[in-house]
């Protein structure tokens, strides 16, 4: 078992491994060292091609998934609608990114969430489950039972000391996040640091016993996805997260290895309830931030834009 | 051959009961069994005092009854499938003491029958506490289905190390929803009180007590197929001794016709090979008389409608739209429904979220078994309609998607005192969160912002109030208050009519202060007594600073 969620120590290494050693096995700097310096690859187009685009933008998947591993997406498939609601991840961006795993040798891909509505409507109607079938490899899941879930500690939480994980996550060396740009009523926004909490067993908690904002700053100090995908395809600007709500298409899939940063440059792009936000607006980013869990000031952003 | 067409009628009863749940396809009539009951169709049909469409499907099972007999017990009732084959497993070996007031408990049914029928008349839908289809389909929805899921968990559970070494992925990570029930211990108790009687005499329940066994003896003898014993006889009486109904009497020549099930017992057991079963036009002659007292006639008759009265003049028939109780979308007007309704329990078995269950007294000895939504226990999703695709008298109308929708059964209401929101200023939204028709906005009050249902948009499914993390009960309750309960026509026109629309629609959640409708001049009065903190709070969405 792989003890990455315990601290920072894993995204130096895989720099590291994704530069040096491993890169040498798989043939050599295929990519110019400029690239690796891109801290968002913000790609427009259409779902699949600006998903395909984004990877390349980043360094190729293969930087974060090596041959025979095992990897976990983390879509958003809580609710029970269609992509055109805005409120799940588009099913073309999971089926692109869990294709390109398996293309880089990955032996498993699962696609997980813990959805609030009954899974198997939700399996059904965001048309994740459908977009992935014929890849072979990739099982498309809703953990929606105690019994595949385990309790860690989490050594900086403010508020939360230990909260129940999905096995798959702690067990897999790979972490991909795929979350929607999407409008919340308790946050704000949802997108990756937010969809975190899919992972998790009790989300009630979070509402009602603890300070939300602070809640999710301390799971992302032990869930740290290695690569964050926004979709911003679509943006669900108001109703969110569950819609039904106003739903903009600014066409956009932002990639990121750091969460807040992905975060902070989603909520850049549209105004939200009418009202245009930077990320720093955004209590839990900037909470995350402050906790050193990443940068929250686009402008200091290396980012690469490209049209796909 | 005949425990063969058994064992597949119980297969196919089993199999139509599994396919009663989300996306049962339009055309498979999961509630067949049902349909075909004429003791289930009478009882509808004449409760509700017109004709169901659904019920005429039992004309089916009258006619064959009329051209063949009573082979409907033997042959294709799943319940008698069941009996024998439980009196296989347990009472096979044992010495069964045989009963000496057979003649009068064999006219049991008659007068249960009776009683049911005049009950009905009455407006009371009582049959369904015996018929047998009824009762085992109430047996599986809340005994056998749950404990199959529990059964299968557990092999599932067992075996999860094993899968997860072949790396089976989705059979490592599969479990299924475990439906739970109330009613299901005493379900179970009537069933095996069923069974138990067995140990006194084989068949006990068919042939005393099914009131369905009784109708269709009424008109079994007029079939074709008939017992015909021939001169071979030696009266050595093995037929008598075996026949699992009783049906042959003291000379082993003559047979009671209305008892006889034509399962040929008899003639695989006769040693001289006397016994034939040909077909056999007759009118008339051999029309075997049911023994029938006109006391015990009257009695019935007056029974059925002393019980059918009393059940429907209490004070739970004056309370009748003034329960609490939410009934299913689709669901008739109440009086019209608790008769319609055969309580068979299919509906509760279909319920894809497990919030359909069965009412004890919540509304009387007439409301039995009847379904209800236990929100708090889980909502009604709004992409199922199974409830009224299964219900066999349509007492739960069959609607489309869209019809369903517009069906509301209730109104969420919030209380305030208990909504951590409201009493305690909590950063809580899973009411908001849940809502499929945004029904639930956060509007500014007081400087706060605090979660409305705007009731035009509320059809009571639930979500709120099953998500509503407040412990105990639900700070967020559905209320039947606004159901709409059409016996016919469309719910989308009376939707409208009502100016409510569950359609999605983000215009109402824009969190303009001036748009909220609320007049905030409280707070002008009682600023003095607002905290620095309160006062402070941004004319923002919740989340951002």
């Amino acid at each position: 078992m792989s003890e990455w969620y315990q601290g920072m120590t894993r995204r130096k290494f895989l720099k590291g491994a994704a530069s040096g050693i491993v890169l040498g096995l798989t043939g050599g700097p295929s990519f110019s060292i400029a690239r690796e310096e891109v801290d968002l690859a913000v790609v427009s187009g259409d779902p699949a091609a600006a998903t395909k685009k984004a990877l390349e933008a980043l360094g190729g998947i293969s930087r974060f998934v090596k041959k025979g591993q095992h990897v976990v997406l983390k879509p958003n498939m809580s609710f029970t609608r269609t992509p055109e609601f805005g409120a799940t991840t588009h099913p073309l961006v999971v089926a692109t990114v869990a294709q390109a795993c398996l293309e880089a040798g990955a032996q498993q891909v699962l696609v997980l969430d813990h959805t609030l509505h009954r899974a198997e409507l939700c399996l059904e109607r965001t048309g994740i489950r459908e977009a992935c079938k014929d890849l072979s490899g990739v099982h498309v899941l809703t953990l929606q039972e105690r019994k595949f879930f385990r309790e860690i500690k989490i050594p900086k939480g403010k508020v939360l000391e230990r909260v129940e994980v999905m096995k798959e996550i702690l067990d897999s060396p790979v972490l991909i996040n795929l979350p929607v740009a999407k409008s919340h009523s308790a946050t704000g926004v949802s997108m990756g640091i937010k969809g975190l909490m899919g992972l998790i067993w009790d989300r009630e908690v979070f509402h009602s016993q603890v300070n939300m904002n602070q809640a999710l700053a301390d799971l992302a100090t032990v869930i740290k996805p290695q690569l964050t995908i926004l979709d911003a395809t679509r943006a669900l600007t108001s109703g969110g997260p569950g819609g039904p709500g106003e739903v903009k298409k600014p066409n956009l899939i932002i990639a990121g290895i750091d969460p807040i940063a992905v975060d902070s440059y989603g909520v850049s792009i549209v105004p939200w309830y009418g009202q245009t936000f930077k990320g720093r607006q955004v209590e839990h980013l900037l909470i995350a931030h402050q906790r050193g869990l990443g940068k929250i000031d686009i402008e200091q952003l290396n980012v690469l834009k490209e049209k796909a | 051959m005949r425990t063969l067409i058994q064992a597949l009628s119980l297969l196919l009863f089993s199999t139509l009961f599994v396919f009663a749940t989300y996306k049962l396809p339009d055309w498979l009539p999961a509630d067949i069994y049902l349909r075909v009951d004429p003791l289930l169709g009478i009882n509808a049909v004449f409760a509700a005092r017109e004709v169901i469409g659904r019920a005429l499907w039992s004309l089916i099972l009258i006619g064959a009854t009329l051209a063949i007999g009573r082979f409907f017990c033997a042959y294709v009732c799943p319940t008698g499938a069941s009996i024998d084959f439980l009196d296989f497993l347990f009472f096979r070996k044992k010495k069964r003491p045989g009963l000496k007031a057979e003649a009068r408990l064999r006219k049991v049914k008659y007068f249960l029958l009776i009683v049911f029928v005049t009950a009905a008349l009455t407006g009371l839908s009582l049959a369904f506490l015996m018929d047998p289809l009824a009762l085992l389909t109430r047996l599986y929805t809340f005994f056998i289905y749950p404990l199959a899921l529990t059964v299968i968990n557990l092999t599932l559970d067992l075996l999860r190390p094993l899968f997860k070494a072949l790396g089976w992925v989705t059979l490592s990570h599969l479990h299924y929803f475990q439906s739970v029930f109330y009613m299901s211990a005493i379900t179970l108790l009537i069933f095996g009180g069923i069974i138990a009687l067995n140990r006194l005499i084989p068949r006990f329940w068919c042939r005393y007590l099914c009131p369905l066994g009784a109708l269709l003896s009424l008109i079994s003898p007029l079939g074709l197929f008939k017992r015909r014993v021939n001169e071979d006889c030696n009266e050595c009486m093995k037929c008598q001794k075996t026949c699992p109904m009783g049906a042959i009497p003291e000379d082993p020549k003559a047979t009671r016709l209305p008892e006889c099930i034509q399962c040929r017992t008899c003639a695989k057991i006769c040693p001289q090979k006397a016994i034939t079963f040909p077909a056999s036009l007759s009118w008339g002659g051999e029309y075997s008389k049911v023994d029938f007292s006109r006391r015990g006639f009257i009695y019935s008759v007056v029974g059925g409608l002393g019980v059918g009265f009393l059940a429907t003049q209490t004070p739970f028939t004056l309370k009748e739209s003034k329960f609490q109780l939410v009934r299913p979308p689709g669901a008739i007007p109440e009086t019209e429904f608790l008769r319609t309704c055969i309580r068979c329990g299919e509906c509760m078995k279909s319920c894809l979220t497990n919030t359909l269950q069965p009412c004890l007294w919540e509304s009387g000895f007439s409301g039995l078994w009847t379904p209800k939504m236990e929100l708090r226990l889980a909502p009604c999703d709004q992409n199922c309609n199974v409830c009224g695709k299964v219900c066999p008298t349509q007492a739960i109308r069959s609607l489309s998607l869209e019809e369903k929708t517009n069906a509301k059964v209730g109104t969420a209401v919030l209380r305030k005192e208990m909504c951590l929101v409201w009493a305690e200023n909590k950063l809580c939204l899973i009411c908001d969160e849940i809502c499929p028709y945004n029904a639930i906005v956060f509007r500014p009050v007081e400087g706060y912002r605090r979660p409305v249902v705007i009731a035009s948009k509320c059809n009571g499914c639930g979500f709120c109030e099953q998500r509503c993390p407040v412990k105990g009960e639900s700070a967020i309750v559905v209320v039947p208050n606004g159901e709409i309960r059409l016996k016919e026509g469309s719910y989308v026109k009376e939707a409208k009519k009502l100016q409510l629309d569950f359609k999605p629609d983000p215009g109402d959640d824009k969190f303009l202060l001036e748009d909220s409708g609320f007049r905030i001049e409280e707070e002008k009065k009682g600023e003095k007594g607002i905290s620095p903190r309160e006062k402070t709070q941004p004319k923002k969405p919740k989340g951002f600073l």
